[in-house]
C-alpha cells in the first residue's frame, strides 16, 4: 500500500511539472499587453469592459486577440525587470520605472520605436506631440542623432504638490490662512497652544517617505534657498540634492524647531508610519498635512470625508505659505514634467505583434476610441454629457458600476495618464468632476500647485553616478532628514554639516558633477525657479 | 524492514535486490535529491554574473566578462563596512543571547510535571515563529515607539522616566531591541531540536542518577546536558556558518531612518544597491562573498569541534 501510495505521488508530482502546449491556429496574431492591478473590488483586469470593447473595435477587425496581463500596480517594476529578463514579458510593457527603462535601452533589449510611429502611428503622434515624443529619444549608439526608445505617456495634470490646513481650527483659533513661514509657524503653535485636538494635537504632520525622502520635504525647505546664490547650473546639478543648495540649511533648522517644540510627530522617522499619519489625520489631530493636490478627496485615501466622520466641522483646505523672500515672495510649487509612464516593446516581440502593437496604440490615440476606454458608457459609468462642458457629469464611483462595467481608465488605456477631452479648460474642468460636492475646494488647490509652478527636473542622457550611488543617496538622506530633524539644536550645524559631508563621500559627488557636465552639454528637461 | 545478515561477499548482489524491491521509494527520495540540484545546484550557474557586467536580455552567456570589478566596486561603496560589521554584529549578538535561551527553555519545558501546561507553553512559545516580520514590526512599533508607545508611555505616565527610552531611536538601544525581539520570536521554535534529543536520552540514566542522590539541578547538570551536548554542538556550528547571513525582512522592517548606520545590513545593502538598481551582478558578487565567508566560519567552527574531541557535522 506504502509503494503505490509513493509511487501515485510522485506521478503526482512529475505531472504537476509539465505544462500545456499552446497551439496557433490561423493568421490571427495574440497582443499580450501590461495592465495593472490595483485590486479594485470586482475589477478583473484580465476580463474586464474595456478589453472587450477594444477587442470588439480593434482586435476583431484586424485579426488581433488581445490579452490583458496583469501585473500589481506597486510591485510592478520588479515584476516586469523578471519577466524582461525571463523573456516572458508582455508585447507592450508599461512602467513607471525610469531606471529600469534606461536599462533596457542600455542592454539593447527593446525594440525602436521610430519607423513604427513613422508607419503606424499618425494618431499617437498628433496625440502626444513630437516635444513630448522626444522625452522618449535618446542617442544610444552616439552617432548624434536620437533614437526612440519608449512612448511617454501624456501627463494631463502635472500639478504636485498639495499643502492643506485645518480652516475649522484657524476659526477656532481666529486666525487668518497663514501668507508665509511667520505666521505659517505661529498657527502651529497655538494651535498646539490650545490643544484643538485635545492631548492628541499634532499640528504638524509629518513622515518619512522612505523612497526619495527629500522629494516631498524640498517643498518646504525651497522657501529658504537664497536664489541669489544659485545659478541655473547649480539648481541641475544639485537636481537629487535639494538639501545642499544654500540657504536650504535654515529650512531644515525651521524643522528641528518644530520638533524640539513638539509640533511634528517624534515617530515621524519610523518605518510603517503611514498608518499612523493617516489615522492621525483621519481622527482630527492634525492641522497641516502636504500631499498630492486631490489628496483630501481622493477615493482611496478620502481625508476629507473621513475628517468629517470624526469631527463634523473639520474642513481641509488648500494653504500657501511658504513663501520665497530671495524670490520675491513666490511660492515654489514643483510640478511633473510632461511625460507620465513609459510604454516599451521588448525585442522578444516578433516584427508582426510589434507592429499589431503600435496599432494598438495608435487605436487608443483617436479621439472617440480614448473616450470610450477612460469613459465607459453613458448611463452606466455616468449619468451623461454636460451640454456646457462637453465632459461627462455624473461619474459614478466604482462600487456603483457592475463588476462586467467596472474600468480603470489610466491603467488601461495608458498613452494618457489622467482624463483628456481635447482641452487644457475641459481637462482641468474635469479634474473636479469626480469629486461632487467639494469643487470650490478642489479647484482652488489646482490654483495653488499652478502657482509658482517650476518642472520637475530631468536628464536626457543616462547619469552613471545616478545608476551607481542612487538608491543609496536616497537612503542617506532619509537618514540625514532624521538626524537634522531630531538632533539637539545647539548640534544641529555639526549634524547638518556631517550628513552633507557623508551623502557626498557615498556618491553624491559624482552625480552632481556628472549632472552638471549634463546641463552644459544641453542634456537636460525641468525649469530654474530663478527663471520665473 | 528487515536487516539482512547475509556474508560480504553477497551484498553487491543484495544492494541491487534492494534497489529492484524498493524502487519505489527511492524513486520518491529522487524527487528531492531533483529538487536540490535544481533549485540548490543549478542557479549556482548563475554565480558566473558575479564577474560579468550583467545584461538583461543576453543573460549570463551573452554578458561581458568584467573580473573582480563588481567585487571592487561593490566594496569601496561607503556603506559596505559598516553593513559588514552590523551584519556580525547582530549576529553575534544574536549568537551570544538567543543561542542559549531554547535550551534553557527545552529543560524547563520537560521537567513540566503537567502534560497539559506544558502543551500550553509549548504551543505559545511556538506561536511567534508563525507570525511575519510584518507582523511582529507592527507590534514592536506599538510597544516601543517613543512617547506613544506602550512602555515609554506607561512610564511616562507613572512618572518612572521623564524622557521616553529611545527603543528605536537611538542605535544601541535599536540593536537591543532588534536582539530581543529575535530572541523572543525565534526561543519557542529552537526548543524543537532540543525536545526530541532530550527524549532520546535513556531513562535509565535519570533512574540511576536518583538513586544515587543526584538532586534536580545535579540530574539536569549530569545527565541532561551531556545527552544533548552533540546536538548542541551540532547546532552551533550550523549557527557560526550563518554569522554572514541575516534575513532580509527583520532588519528592513525593523530599521528606521534614525539609527540606519545601526541597522544596515548585508541583506538590505544589497537590495538597495543591486535588486533596486536592477544591477544584479552587484548583488550576486556581495552573495558569493558572504557565501565564501560563511563558509571559512563553518569550516574553521568544525575544525575546532573536532580538535576539542567532539563529533563535527562532517
Amino acid at each position: 500500500m506504502k509503494k503505490i501510495l509513493a509511487l501515485l505521488l510522485t506521478l503526482a508530482l512529475l505531472l504537476g511539472m509539465t505544462g500545456t502546449v499552446a497551439v496557433a491556429d490561423d493568421d490571427w496574431i495574440t497582443l499580450r499587453v501590461e495592465t495593472y492591478d490595483r485590486e479594485i473590488t470586482g475589477l478583473d483586469v484580465t476580463d474586464c469592459w474595456q478589453l472587450h470593447y477594444a477587442q470588439e473595435h480593434f482586435g476583431d477587425p484586424n485579426h488581433i486577440k488581445l490579452e490583458f496581463v496583469s501585473y500589481a500596480r506597486w510591485t510592478e517594476g520588479d515584476l516586469l525587470t523578471n519577466a524582461l529578463a525571463g523573456g516572458t514579458a508582455p508585447d507592450i510593457c508599461v512602467t513607471y520605472n525610469g531606471s529600469l527603462v534606461q536599462q533596457c535601452i542600455d542592454d539593447e533589449g527593446i525594440w525602436q520605436l521610430d519607423d513604427l510611429i513613422a508607419e503606424y502611428g499618425p494618431n499617437l503622434r498628433a496625440f502626444l506631440g513630437d516635444e513630448l515624443l522626444g522625452y522618449g529619444q535618446s542617442d544610444h549608439d552616439g552617432d548624434g542623432t536620437k533614437e526612440q526608445w519608449f512612448i511617454p505617456a501624456r501627463r494631463i495634470s502635472v500639478a504636485n504638490v498639495g499643502n492643506f490646513i485645518r480652516e475649522d481650527w484657524l476659526k477656532a483659533l481666529n486666525m487668518e490662512k497663514p501668507t508665509n513661514v511667520e505666521e505659517f509657524t505661529a498657527y502651529l503653535r497655538a494651535a498646539k497652544e490650545a490643544k484643538l485636538a485635545g492631548e492628541n494635537t499634532m499640528p504638524f504632520s509629518f513622515g518619512i517617505y522612505v523612497p526619495d525622502p527629500l522629494y516631498n520635504v524640498r517643498r518646504f525647505t525651497d522657501a529658504w534657498v537664497d536664489f541669489s546664490q544659485v545659478t541655473e547650473e547649480d539648481w541641475f546639478a544639485y537636481a537629487r540634492n535639494p538639501e545642499m543648495l544654500p540657504g536650504a540649511k535654515e529650512g531644515f533648522r525651521w524643522l528641528n524647531t518644530l520638533y524640539h517644540e513638539g509640533l511634528l510627530p517624534d515617530t515621524f522617522a519610523l518605518s510603517d508610519n503611514d498608518k499612523a499619519n493617516d489615522t492621525a489625520l483621519i481622527m482630527g489631530y492634525n492641522g497641516f498635512f502636504s500631499q498630492q493636490p486631490d489628496q483630501p478627496w481622493r477615493t482611496d485615501k478620502n481625508y476629507q470625508i473621513e475628517l468629517e466622520k470624526n469631527v463634523p466641522e473639520g474642513h481641509w483646505v488648500t494653504v500657501n505659505p511658504f513663501k520665497n523672500e530671495s524670490l520675491g515672495g513666490k511660492t515654489l510649487h514643483d510640478i511633473y514634467a510632461a511625460n507620465g509612464l513609459s510604454i516599451i516593446i521588448p525585442l522578444t516581440t516578433d516584427e508582426k505583434t510589434a507592429v499589431a502593437a503600435m496599432k494598438y496604440l495608435d487605436w487608443m490615440a483617436v479621439p472617440e476610441n480614448m473616450f470610450a476606454m477612460q469613459n465607459g458608457i453613458e448611463g452606466i459609468n455616468y449619468e451623461g454629457i454636460s451640454p456646457e462642458l462637453g465632459i461627462p457629469y455624473g461619474v459614478k464611483s466604482a462600487d456603483a458600476v457592475p463588476n462586467e462595467n467596472k474600468m480603470h481608465a489610466g491603467d488601461i488605456c495608458f498613452i494618457s495618464n489622467g482624463l483628456y477631452y481635447g482641452s487644457d479648460e475641459k481637462n482641468s474642468a474635469a479634474l473636479a468632476l469626480p469629486f461632487a460636492g467639494y469643487e470650490e475646494d478642489v479647484v482652488a488647490s489646482y490654483v495653488d500647485a499652478l502657482t509658482d509652478a517650476w518642472t520637475q527636473i530631468s536628464f536626457t542622457v543616462a547619469i552613471q553616478a545616478e545608476t551607481d550611488y542612487g538608491s543609496t543617496i536616497k537612503s542617506k538622506q532619509g537618514e540625514f532628514l532624521a538626524a537634522v530633524v531630531s538632533c539637539d539644536p545647539a548640534e544641529f550645524d555639526a549634524v547638518y554639516d556631517a550628513g552633507v559631508q557623508d551623502i557626498l563621500n557615498s556618491g553624491a559627488q559624482q552625480m552632481i558633477d556628472e549632472f552638471r557636465e549634463a546641463y552644459k552639454e544641453g542634456n537636460y528637461r525641468g525649469v530654474f525657479p530663478g527663471n520665473l | 524492514m528487515q536487516f539482512d545478515k547475509q556474508a560480504p561477499s553477497l551484498r553487491k548482489t543484495n544492494r541491487m535486490a534492494g534497489l529492484a524491491r524498493d524502487w519505489r521509494l527511492y524513486l520518491m527520495l529522487a524527487l528531492p535529491i531533483f529538487w536540490y540540484l535544481l533549485f540548490c545546484y543549478k542557479p549556482m550557474v548563475g554565480l558566473i554574473i558575479a564577474f560579468q557586467k550583467y545584461n538583461l536580455f543576453k543573460g549570463m552567456w551573452g554578458s561581458k566578462w568584467v573580473g573582480l570589478e563588481n567585487f571592487r566596486f561593490t566594496m569601496q561603496m561607503s556603506d559596505f563596512s559598516y553593513a559588514l560589521v552590523n551584519t556580525l554584529w547582530l549576529n553575534l549578538l544574536g549568537l551570544v543571547c538567543g543561542f542559549p535561551v531554547p535550551i534553557i527553555l527545552a529543560i524547563m519545558l520537560n521537567e513540566m510535571r503537567s502534560v497539559g501546561t506544558k502543551k500550553v507553553f509549548q504551543t505559545l512559545l511556538y506561536l511567534p515563529h508563525f507570525l511575519s516580520w510584518i507582523i511582529i514590526g507592527g507590534m514592536v512599533l506599538q510597544i516601543f515607539s517613543p512617547t506613544s508607545g506602550i512602555i515609554n508611555a506607561t512610564l511616562l505616565r507613572w512618572g518612572w522616566i521623564d524622557k521616553s527610552i529611545p527603543f528605536l531611536t537611538d542605535g544601541p538601544h535599536w540593536q537591543a531591541t532588534y536582539t530581543l525581539v529575535g530572541v523572543w520570536q525565534g526561543m519557542g521554535w529552537g526548543t524543537i531540536l532540543y525536545l526530541s534529543a532530550i527524549t532520546g536520552i535513556n531513562m535509565e540514566l535519570f533512574e540511576a542518577a536518583k538513586i544515587d542522590g543526584a538532586n534536580k539541578m545535579q540530574q539536569i547538570w549530569h545527565v541532561t546536558l551531556p545527552g544533548i551536548r552533540s546536538t548542541i554542538v551540532v547546532l552551533l556550528i550550523l549557527n557560526i556558518g550563518q554569522m554572514m547571513n541575516i534575513s532580509f525582512d527583520r532588519p528592513q522592517i525593523l530599521g528606521n531612518a534614525q539609527v540606519r548606520k545601526f541597522c544596515d545590513v548585508l541583506s538590505t545593502f544589497v537590495y538597495r544597491t543591486g535588486i533596486e538598481n536592477h544591477k544584479f551582478e552587484r548583488a550576486t558578487a556581495i552573495g558569493l562573498f558572504q557565501s565564501l565567508v560563511g563558509l571559512i566560519l563553518i569550516s574553521g567552527a568544525n575544525f575546532i569541534t573536532k580538535r576539542l574531541g567532539e563529533e563535527g557535522i562532517w
